[in-house]
């Protein structure tokens, strides 16, 4: 019908028109408002979060700074930034300061390929190598290989982290074990749980989550010199010693005790999550970024933390960065805005609502759960206890850990476990040149 | 293709009487499929506007003792979720009916016209909608900057009316290589030219099929994620998929507000595919040339 | 009105001519094909060249391409985690294409010749809606949906299974590599089930139904006049939906990425999402570039394959 198609013309003119018109009006998003009124900043970290919190007030800060300068925030996607970020920062879209992630495979890699602006004058004018400790800074600064640990600036972390035991205190009490402080303790405080029919570690083997059980047990045994070469690749590393081989057997031996759940080989970690906050587990070792979300959901029974028992190393490290991308328009602001996220008015709003200051400093909190976060925190950093994460040294090594720790719990060889993540491991430095 | 009364205007009672047992059996165990198939959107329902204190004390599968859009708000304001709402609505609607649009032509060519070396030349237009997407992410990239679309939703409309109407092609050649010669004959013996008989014969009798079609890309395109998010990337440019990837954080993700949101990014494409169900079931027109 | 009563077959013999006449027709309808074939070369044929050159290099995607040769193709040769995905990928062939394709055309047929004709035609349209809503949910919220069903301690499937005392049933089904792969498929399905039934319904608005009738005044049983008379006509649709399910099925990582991240181990790992990770996470570009290049001379092959077919079967 002649009726019909001159209706689908039309709509065919209509969308033609709306999508010329879309060009139009979105286009890059640079370049419309005179560059230097106008401060972008993005970041990924949720609305809730401690981090928005404090992110928001540096905003407000930053604009009683600056009043003739408008603030334009845009909440990205974690996903969206891990997967464009060069992409994005290769064109002209770029904002002034962005949260991204610390690291080689990240903030070094766009670092080694001249994507980010480098922040070592800023650093020193500012404070910022002051503020920070030098195992906080180890994430800051990366050479011209892209490695972590020395050379220039490029990002700086206002926050910090570290794996912590959750404990649930009404299960605690009400099966009458106490917070265990060595090894051996743990032990018991498990084997307690497990007669009883409770699994006492919450897990979550399609996420992050089990990798850093194995980690954690790896590092008891572990020296710094071996994380370092682990992380910032100075020597070989044997995943055949003595601290990596204890590991998967005590992982091994764990799942078969039941300690930690066979059936949470396929669990995300939100679903781990959810099944702390709803009493079916009474312990979960997981990073501190849990900590927000736990003071606000969990209404039912009271929790605190603990550090992993019998350890001196343990992961931890600085936390996300903000960068400057090379390509940003107004970068003197950036930095400003940089600065006022290191301010005590934001670094307490961090620590009231959940996450660990980088200045780790517990002046005016109030809730006694985020002290004793901070205080572990300051432990760790003190003697030099921070070790980053497992899945750090090469890009592939999050899907190779995850996979052959599933495998691990599904009754998989240790010994091939450890081979395969020692080829994998091989292969990348020995591409690294 | 038939001219035929539909169905429907048969005599009711000649349709009673074919209700055997056989045919509750059917309409039993279809029931039952669907329901099944429902089970999922039912879980979503229960969480997306449920109280998160009753989601961390209960978990998922309890029922909400209370009503809850407070996650919602928050998530629609931060991510300007309406904008996205209408940049999907904006992107899928151009790109189902451009699509269509190249559907046509190409379908009219490689199947009435008979093309030679069509199924060459339609294997070649195939490849677009076949090609794994991860693959083409930085060459597009790279020539969307070169045109200056990258952050626009140009390049996404452009791209994705290539993708469909690969398939559009497909489908609708492939219905059209069966088109009934004696409407086009009729047609070109009243003197009809190439493109009256398009718009005129071939067109409205193939109303099913691109109603299909129109529905099919609608949906899809709005569901898509991968490609937005590599080249949608201030805010004011997002659509409904990748605004709700926000709610994924890097350690915790939201499942409430992620079911909530979802709902509502799910309703236009419910609501088109309602509207355009019609189409799928009315009958198919006879003798359209006027 | 004319009426009428021959088949596809009978109606086409006379215009198909392989001959001469084909030739002289072509000419005039090139320019249909302009606009689409411009588009084209610049969305999907330079893109694909530069895609194929990149599998020859190593990149991390940022940066200068390093000249690699061969050696990706080498590594993909000697690489287990990339030929279980194949394998695994036959399985979800079965479980995108020819599940659906078969169980989506009893549904379709179902509903058009008994739901439509005997109850009503707004209740086989509300059961079509019903089956095609799957199709419309995003995989992230489908997939999340997904892990609160199939928990294995508190999920709805085994809790539901505990209470009526089939407990023994209750199993991980993610999380067991025996039982990934096919829990995967079955989700799969639920996906996919409503876009061949749409198809194929409206397939079915095509057919002729005199021929129906006629069968059936001769005798022949719903089954018979299905395959012998109502499949025939269609067929067009169902090569296309079994190409289209077969290369979705190719392509197919969100599933994969949002529900098990081609876990537990190895398990449910696929191509393409072994190719999205080595772009996206590994950072090494070249061999992603490597994959999606086998995985689009894999799904060339077949579509040359199919559309032989096809063409053969309508002529």
């Amino acid at each position: 019908m002649p009726r019909k198609s001159a209706g689908l013309l039309i709509a065919a003119l209509v969308a033609l028109a709306g999508g010329l018109a879309a060009c139009g009006s979105s286009g890059g998003s640079g370049g419309t408002a005179s560059s230097s009124n106008v401060l972008k900043v993005w970041w990924y970290e949720g609305p809730g979060s401690a981090y928005q919190v404090a992110w928001d007030q540096a905003i407000t800060d930053f604009k009683k700074q600056h009043p003739g300068v408008t603030v334009q925030f845009s909440l990205k996607s974690f996903n969206q930034m891990q997967q464009n970020a060069s992409m994005i920062l290769n064109s002209s879209d770029v904002p002034d300061v962005m949260e991204y992630n610390k690291g080689d495979a990240t903030t070094g890699l766009l670092s080694k390929q001249g994507l980010l602006t480098d922040l070592t004058p800023e650093a020193a004018k500012y404070g910022w190598d002051k503020l920070l400790s030098p195992n906080l800074q180890v994430t800051a600064r990366y050479n011209t290989k892209g490695v972590m640990g020395s050379g220039d600036w490029y990002g700086v972390s206002d926050y910090a982290e570290y794996l912590t035991v959750y404990y649930n205190k009404s299960l605690f009490a009400k099966y009458g074990v106490q917070v265990p402080t060595t090894t051996a303790q743990l032990t018991e405080v498990m084997a307690k749980f497990a007669k009883a029919g409770v699994t006492p570690f919450a897990n979550a083997g399609n996420d992050y989550m089990a990798m850093q059980y194995l980690y954690e047990m790896e590092l008891s045994q572990s020296t710094p010199q071996n994380v370092q070469n682990y992380e910032r690749y100075t020597g070989s590393v044997n995943f055949h010693d003595a601290a990596w081989t204890n590991a998967v057997n005590t992982f091994q031996d764990w799942v078969k005790k039941g300690y930690i759940a066979k059936d949470s080989v396929g669990l995300t970690a939100t679903q781990a999550g959810n099944d702390f906050e709803t009493g079916k587990n009474p312990m979960l070792m997981s990073g501190s970024w849990w900590a927000g979300t736990f003071e606000s959901e969990i209404k039912n029974f009271g929790w605190g933390t603990f550090l992993w028992p019998g350890n001196t190393l343990n992961a931890g490290s600085g936390g996300n960065l903000f960068v400057v991308p090379k390509n940003a328009a107004n970068k003197q602001l950036a930095y400003e805005f940089i600065n006022d996220t290191l301010q005590p008015d934001v670094q307490k709003l961090l620590a009231n609502n959940g996450a660990v200051p980088v200045t780790a400093s517990i002046t005016g909190v109030t809730n006694p759960l985020n002290v004793q976060l901070i205080q572990n925190f300051q432990t760790l950093a003190n003697d030099n206890g921070l070790a980053y994460y497992p899945d750090w040294p090469t890009p592939s090594f999050y899907n190779t850990l995850l996979a052959q720790t599933q495998d691990l719990m599904n009754g998989a060889n240790a010994s091939g476990v450890l081979s395969t993540l020692q080829t994998d491991y091989d292969q990348y430095v020995s591409s690294l040149g | 293709m038939s001219a035929q009364p539909a169905d429907h205007r048969l005599p009711r009672h000649r349709l009673a009487r074919n209700r055997g047992p056989a045919a509750w059996l059917t309409l039993t165990a279809i029931v039952i499929v669907a329901v099944v198939i429902l089970i999922p959107f039912a879980l979503i329902a229960l969480n997306a506007f449920k109280p998160p204190a009753e989601y961390s004390a209960h978990g998922p599968l309890s029922f909400p003792d209370g009503f809850s859009t407070g996650g919602i708000q928050t998530f629609w304001d931060t991510t300007d979720f309406g904008r996205a709402l209408w940049n999907s609505i904006m992107i899928s609607g151009s790109v189902c009916v451009l699509a269509v649009l190249l559907s046509i032509l190409n379908a009219y060519a490689l199947g009435i016209g008979r093309v030679k070396g069509r199924t060459w030349i339609l294997g070649a237009f195939l490849i677009a909608n076949f090609l794994p997407q991860e693959g083409l992410v930085y060459p597009l990239y790279d020539l969307a900057k070169q045109f200056g679309l990258y952050d626009t939703q140009l390049s996404v409309i452009i791209i994705f009316t290539v993708i469909q109407a690969a398939f559009g092609t497909y489908l609708l050649s492939s219905v059209l290589s069966s088109f009934p010669t004696e409407l086009l004959e009729a047609a070109r013996m009243d003197g009809a030219g190439r493109g009256r008989i398009l718009w005129r014969v071939v067109v409205p009798v193939s109303r099913p099929t691109i109603g299909v079609l129109l529905v099919f890309f609608f949906i899809w395109t709005w569901n898509e994620f991968f490609l937005p998010l590599v080249f949608l990337i201030s805010n004011q440019n997002q659509t409904v998929p990748v605004a709700l990837g926000t709610l994924q954080g890097q350690h915790i993700m939201n499942p409430l507000t992620t079911s909530g949101a979802a709902l509502l990014g799910v309703f236009p494409t419910i609501i088109f595919f309602l509207i355009f169900q019609r189409t799928l079931t009315r009958g198919v027109t006879v003798g359209a040339i006027r | 009105m004319q009426r009428r009563k021959s088949g596809p077959r009978v109606r086409n013999t006379g215009t198909r001519g392989a001959g001469s006449g084909a030739g002289a027709r072509t000419a005039p309808y090139l320019p249909y094909l302009l606009p689409a074939t411009v588009l084209f070369t610049v969305v999907i044929a330079i893109p694909l060249v530069m895609n194929v050159y990149t599998s020859f290099t190593n990149w991390t995607g940022v940066g200068p391409r390093q000249w690699a040769g061969l050696a990706n193709y080498r590594q993909l040769i000697h690489d287990s985690e990339f030929w279980a995905s194949m394998w695994h990928s036959l399985a979800l062939v079965a479980a995108m294409a020819v599940i659906p394709t078969v169980v989506g055309l009893l549904v379709a047929a179902a509903l058009f010749d008994v739901i439509a004709k005997r109850f009503s035609p707004r209740v086989a349209s509300v059961l079509r809606a019903c089956i095609y809503l799957p199709q419309v949910l995003p995989i992230i919220v489908a997939a999340i949906v997904w892990g609160w069903i199939l928990d294995p301690q508190y999920g709805a499937l085994n809790v539901a299974l505990r209470d009526i005392g089939l407990g023994f049933l209750a199993h991980d089904l993610l999380g067991d590599p025996n039982t990934a792969l096919l829990t995967v498929m079955a989700v799969l399905v639920w996906f996919q089930l409503g876009y061949p039934v749409v198809i194929f319904m409206a397939a079915l608005q095509r057919t002729d139904p005199a021929l129906g009738e006629a069968a059936e005044i001769d005798g022949a049983s719903w089954r018979q006049r299905l395959w012998r008379v109502t499949v025939p006509q269609i067929r067009p649709e169902i090569y296309v939906v079994l190409l289209t399910c077969t290369v979705a099925s190719l392509r197919a990582f969100g599933w994969i990425y949002a529900l098990t991240s081609g876990g537990p181990g190895v398990a449910t790992q696929v191509p393409s999402y072994y190719s999205y990770q080595s772009f996206f996470t590994n950072l090494d570009v070249g061999y992603g570039s490597a994959i999606a290049t086998v995985m689009t001379l894999i799904i060339l092959a077949v579509s040359v394959v199919f559309l032989w077919l096809q063409r053969r079967h309508a002529g």
